[in-house]
């Protein structure tokens, strides 16, 4: 049973993320646009689950390895005239260059650090982003090629989505198979005891790395791809609420667990919209309030998020 | 030259203010083990509810007074309805929590305060002074002055009351000061409150130089971590050095390039003391335990 399980669990994402143009394009409230952004912002969270939902290190700054996806991908096409998808690959090479580096140094002391050096970093890159000539400064980049596939380019939400729904399956396989690997227990190990991790022989450090360096490639990939959706690119894509939506996306959602980034999506997008489309006379200020609000209950109530609830609930009927 | 020595004493001024927000971060850090990512809006908070209660005309003392007790009022319920109730959680899930407190303040003041800027007067009227050939104004004395008064005041706790005994105990060694009958959540609690008067008074003097909006936070709250990490997070000492540090930094790279990459400077400097110096600038580089 407990083999088949995974298998399960693909088989309702897949048939999750098949029907979803059918329903999203016959029900009035989702639009094809909320499911692309759905399918984009669980890549970017994905990366989370071995970083912070294992090893327990919480990054306040994945917005930057969003941009830099972005903004290569933008460099690249509109700039260099590459095709789109050396891009997104020039753009997940340059996050993972940068995750290695600022891992390799910050791992080396114990502690809490890499939320505040995540943190620092993606407001200073999101700086000198604004301030560059070549970045287009506070206007950004605009102009950018879509997407191809087969020589098909992906112009719209619909095409956009198939390949962002086959991404996030991709992603999400992938992710699993670290998670049950080898590496994935270590991390884990180290998540729950470090001190023990430590003393079983485990480098920690390079342990952090390397999920550091999972989460800063997942979420290049999401900047890239939105990048070509959008086919604009612009300073905001490197703001802290984007670096907060992806952490409350795997905390809402389960940070433990690969299902925990679509479900995670899927409901804070939608509380967005509810929010930006339902509150009369709402903007960020309502937004903000309502992401504070769940970010802070979810974390009291279901601290294993959405993903962990028919376990919590299976253990409340045993208790019984 | 002269020019840059005036750049240096405005700096010093509103590094005195990032002084004891740090001194904020270092406390709770110290005492609870939590980075507190909600710092910076508790600064948000008391400035605008200083310069809103100040624009509707109420007499400074009075609007500080009710700046400081909304903002004190905040870090208590941050503390008993969110951190308290998960007091058996991991690191990584009380910081996720402070984040969560942080946009949900910054939400709320966007509801109650709207999004737009708030102008509070300078203490005791608008005076300007000369000073090494650039014109000060006298508010940056008054920062100084306030936060200078504020951090002998924490010091005196600190040292001679019995929870600021109690304080020091916990972040010395926790496991035997609660086997000495310290509770580890009331002077949790009151650690936070402190915190938060001491963002709040940050904020109060700051706001007739920098007038607060509702997403004047988070900028702040960085300055303090900045002044809080290069002093090692646990030294209030080291804190207050750093602030000082990060205002002339602020200050002089304001002054001679542009104002445009001093975030950018300010967000740098915070990066290169965790990549080079974890422990912080001030301390000697201890290896932690893990």
């Amino acid at each position: 049973m407990a083999r088949l399980r995974p298998f399960a669990g693909y088989l309702v994402l897949a048939a999750g993320l098949l029907l979803v143009p059918a329903v999203f394009t016959r029900v009035p409230f989702y639009t094809m646009s909320t499911a692309v952004l759905m399918v984009l912002l669980a890549i970017g969270a994905l990366g989370l689950v071995p970083l912070t939902g294992l090893a327990r290190q919480v990054s306040i700054g994945q917005a930057a390895f969003y941009g830099i996806g972005g903004y290569t991908s933008a460099l690249l096409s509109t700039r260099a005239g590459l095709d789109p998808w050396w891009g997104l690959l020039a753009g997940a090479a340059l996050a993972a260059a940068v995750a290695w580096s600022l891992g390799t140094v910050i791992f080396r002391a114990q502690g809490h650090y890499l939320s505040l050096a995540t943190l620092a970093f993606g407001l200073a890159l999101a700086a000198v982003v604004n301030e560059l000539p070549a970045t287009g400064r506070n206007a950004g980049l605009s102009g950018l090629p879509p997407l191809h596939v087969f020589g098909v380019s992906l112009t719209g939400d619909l095409p956009i989505y198939w390949l962002g729904a086959g991404l996030l399956l991709i992603g999400t396989v992938a992710v699993h198979l670290l998670v049950r690997s080898q590496l994935g227990s270590a991390l884990t190990a180290a998540g729950d005891s470090p001190v023990a991790a430590a003393a079983a022989g485990i480098d920690i450090a390079a342990l952090r790395r390397t999920a550091f360096v999972v989460s800063a490639v997942l979420a290049s990939v999401a900047g890239s791809g939105y990048a070509h959706w959008f086919r604009y690119v612009d300073p905001s894509m490197l703001g802290l609420l984007n670096s907060v939506q992806l952490l409350i996306i795997i905390t809402v959602g389960g940070r433990e667990s690969v299902w925990g980034a679509p479900l995670g999506a899927f409901t804070v997008v939608t509380l967005t919209e509810v929010v930006r489309g339902r509150l009369p006379g709402s903007g960020a200020e309502a937004e903000l309030t309502a992401y504070g609000i769940v970010l802070v209950l979810s974390l009291l109530v279901l601290p294993r998020g959405l993903a962990g609830l028919p376990a919590a609930l299976r253990r409340r009927a045993g208790a019984r | 030259m002269e020019q840059l020595l005036g750049y240096v004493v405005v700096g010093l001024a509103t590094g005195s203010t990032y002084a004891v927000i740090g001194l904020g971060i270092a406390l709770v850090y110290q005492v609870s083990g939590i980075i507190n990512f909600a710092q910076g809006d508790f600064v948000m908070l008391g400035g605008l509810t200083y310069a809103v209660a100040a624009e509707s005309g109420a007499h400074p003392v009075a609007a500080a007074a009710i700046a400081l007790t909304v903002t004190a009022g905040c870090g208590a319920a941050l503390h008993l309805f969110v951190l308290s109730p998960a007091r058996d959680a991991g690191h990584d899930r009380l910081i996720v929590l402070t984040i969560g407190a942080s946009i949900l303040i910054q939400g709320l003041a966007l509801l109650v305060f709207g999004a737009d800027q708030h102008f509070a007067g300078s203490f005791g009227g608008e005076h300007q002074f000369q000073a090494f050939g650039i014109s000060i104004s006298a508010q940056y004395l008054w920062c100084a002055a306030v936060a200078a008064a504020a951090a002998t005041a924490v010091w005196a706790l600190l040292t001679r009351s019995q929870s600021g005994r109690a304080m020091r105990a916990l972040a010395a060694d926790r496991e035997t000061a609660r086997l000495m009958g310290i509770a580890p959540l009331r002077t949790g609690l009151i650690a936070l409150v402190i915190a938060a008067v001491l963002a709040a008074i940050g904020g109060i003097v700051l706001a007739p130089i920098q007038p607060p909006d509702a997403t004047a936070g988070v900028p702040l709250g960085l300055k303090g971590f900045t002044a809080a990490v290069l002093g090692g997070l646990t030294s209030p000492l080291g804190a207050i050095a750093g602030g000082l540090l990060v205002g002339v930094v602020e200050a002089v790279v304001t002054g001679l390039v542009s104002s445009g990459y001093r975030d950018a400077v300010v967000y740098g400097l915070l990066v290169a003391v965790l990549l080079v110096r974890p422990g912080g600038l001030l301390v000697a580089a201890v290896r932690e335990r893990v």
